[in-house]
């Protein structure tokens, strides 16, 4: 086990599970972050999480105090919505965040409105999570209450209104301008950028988007210090960082850690190593859209900077673990059939190609495909790196490249098991079962279930 | 003019003092739809065509526009029901954690009849769902509003089996 140095801030209960309530959260000196606030000019605030380095943990990783910067001065109102959409698979901290720490996102949600002249902000939360909105709401209360939110924060004059909002199932709505136009009511259809929300967003109002994670932040910046959030820093990317590692880990969870940590340190050293001694196959190392890792690359650092080099991203920081037992086909298979359902459908090369790729993939884990098929497939997936294939770069959103680079990764790292398919007829890791043991689900392999469609 | 019928809105009638206040809150009423639509599904299960009809009606747009809204998400059903929903994850955290296995154990001991989403009994329905944010806890599935996860035999037979 190793020793941890440094002082966790966001999720330092996380095994208890327990929500911090107001009266909690105050007796912790929750609130000083507001409290510091009201007293900076708005650009003070906007210069201190600038020189923070803080860079969005939704996925892009964009530099939050220069996305703040980019609204149009005297267009007014503007809006915040904090991105609690939280789909992208493998992904789950933003749950706990919102569950755990209402007040802290709050707190971090008045201390953002405040640097943008926003009063009123909207919490985009997905449907499945029933139990963080009401948490978040029941916490909104609270703050009403309290004085906190309405139209005379804590008595300074100034407005903050939190709206709770529910999702009702779609992944795309996860991606910005999908997110805006369904808060307006409409199906969640993303639309090209530019002009991007800063500019004209929700009701056609500059609008600033964030992650729950990325706001989180703001409270501890200000109290804690810029230096103190750059004191964790790996070339362009500083602070702490919620990695939700799941899959073949003997301990999966969510990990709060520098984001100097190596991939090797996060498996062995914090997730207890792989289950059952198995060997590691494959790592997906920022969420299911990002380009695959191999074993050899385990000293790769977990930074953004650090997977780019290793040839891929860190993305929403969703690490997936993968075992020996594992077929790569079947695994991308899997991911085609989510990206094949959940394209909105607006662009040809997202909807035909994801739809395209499932079903070669499809026959292809079934023992039926050719070698065509493969040289068809690289040709619509690309190479598993940006603007290569016939869908990256070509969509109206990222989520065209978030389906095409998985299977060009796949095709990529492992042609000689997709030609294995092809030569055998069958999938070479059909031969192992599923069984139950202890009482508990094991599987040592995958079998196809007619009713998954794959 | 909105019929009769509408005007008495058998289906959220009796929410219309919620349903306002939440209208209030946003700039534009347009955007009320989702919560709107969540409280209608509450009161019935499903969201019916009579349902959309008078979400239509309370939230200002037509019933085309809301069917148009409902047929994009995929958490509304358009059809009723069990008594009890199972949302089970089949996305590749869960799928290499025993999501098939968790599936299969079910859909067998809770009687539904192969391809059917609806246990013969009525009592559960089952749908395998893209990732529900509980990776780290895989398999997980929803049971109508509540998560749970590190499923095992004997776990999902206790939240079940509790249920009528
Ligand atoms: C298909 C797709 C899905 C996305 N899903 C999410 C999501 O679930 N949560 C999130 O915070 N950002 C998601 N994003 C990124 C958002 O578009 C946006 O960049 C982010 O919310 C900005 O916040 P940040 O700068 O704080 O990261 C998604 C992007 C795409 C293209
Ligand atoms: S890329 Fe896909 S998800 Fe994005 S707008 Fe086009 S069809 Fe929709
Ligand atoms: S993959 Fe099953 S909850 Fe995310």
């Amino acid at each position: 086990m190793p020793v941890d140095t440094f002082e966790k801030v966001y999720l330092p209960n996380i095994e208890r599970g327990e929500t911090e309530w107001l009266e909690e959260y105050r007796k912790q000196g929750g609130y000083e972050a507001t409290r510091m606030a009201l007293e900076m000019a708005p650009e003070k605030i906007v210069e201190v999480v600038k020189d923070s380095g803080l860079r969005g943990r939704g996925g892009a990783g964009f530099p939050a105090g220069m996305k703040w910067s980019f609204l149009p001065k005297g267009v007014y109102p503007r809006y915040l919505t904090v991105n609690a959409d939280e789909s992208e698979p493998g992904t789950c901290k933003d749950r706990p965040l919102m569950e755990q720490r209402p007040h802290t996102l709050i707190d971090g949600i008045i201390c953002t409105c405040l640097a943008i002249e926003s009063e009123l902000a909207f919490i985009y939360i997905r449907g499945e999570y029933y139990n963080s909105a009401d948490i978040m709401q029941k916490a909104v209360d609270e703050a009403y209450e309290a004085g906190l939110l309405g139209d005379d924060v804590l008595g300074s004059g100034r407005k903050v209104h939190v709206v709770v909002h529910s999702g009702a199932g779609a992944y795309i709505c996860g991606e910005e301008t999908a997110l805006l136009t369904s808060l307006e009511g409409y199906r969640g259809y993303p639309k090209l950028k530019p002009p991007f929300p800063a500019v004209s967003g929700l009701y056609g109002k500059p609008t600033i988007i964030n992650n729950v994670e990325t706001i989180v932040s703001v409270p501890f910046i200000l109290t804690k210090g810029a230096e103190w959030f750059k004191s964790f820093t790996h070339e362009r990317s500083t602070g702490l960082r919620l990695y939700s590692v799941s899959g073949h880990v003997n301990k999966p969870g969510v990990y709060e850690l520098p984001m100097t940590v190596t991939l090797r340190e996060m498996i062995y050293d914090y997730c207890g190593g792989i289950r059952n001694g198995h060997d590691l196959k494959f790592v997906i190392p920022g969420g299911s859209s990002v380009p695959w890792l191999l074993p050899d690359q385990l000293d790769t650092v977990m930074s953004m900077e650090g997977v780019q080099a290793a040839g891929s991203f860190l993305g929403s920081a969703a690490v997936m673990v993968l075992d020996h037992t594992v077929c790569p086909v079947w695994a991308v298979t899997n991911l085609g059939a989510f990206y094949r359902h959940e394209s909105c459908g607006q662009c040809t090369p997202c909807r035909e190609g994801a739809a395209w790729m499932h079903k070669i993939l499809l026959r292809l884990e079934n023992g039926q495909g050719t070698m065509e098929d493969l040289d068809t497939l690289a040709s619509i997936a690309g190479d598993g790196t940006p603007n290569t294939g016939m869908i990256s770069g070509r969509s109206i959103c990222a989520l065209g490249d978030a389906a095409a680079w998985p299977v060009g990764s796949a095709l990529k790292l492992f042609r000689e098991e997709f030609e294995e398919h092809v030569k055998l007829g069958h999938c070479p890791y059909k031969n192992k079962r599923y069984w139950m043991a202890d009482g508990k689900f094991v599987n040592e392999t995958f079998e196809h279930h007619p009713a998954w469609g794959h | 003019m909105p019929s009769e019928r509408l005007r008495t809105l058998p289906i959220l009638g009796d929410r219309i003092g919620e349903i306002e206040q939440i209208c209030a809150k946003y700039p534009e009423r347009r955007s009320a739809i989702l919560p709107v639509l969540w409280i209608a599904q509450k009161q019935e299960g499903w969201i019916s065509e009579d349902a959309m009809k008078e979400v239509a009606e309370v939230v200002g747009v037509t019933a085309a526009e809301v069917y148009e809204v409902v047929s994009f998400y995929t958490m509304f059903h358009q059809h009723p029901v069990g008594r009890h929903h199972i949302a089970l994850c089949k996305t590749l955290s869960c799928a290499v954690c025993g999501a098939h296995e968790v599936s299969a154990y079910i859909r067998e001991k809770y009687g539904f009849d192969a391809g059917k989403s609806i246990s013969r009994d009525g009592r559960f329905s089952i749908e395998e769902v893209e990732c529900i944010g509980a990776c780290t806890e895989a398999p997980a599935m929803l049971v109508g509003e509540k998560l749970h996860g590190d499923l095992t035999p004997k776990s999902i037979d206790d939240v079940l089996g509790k249920l009528d």
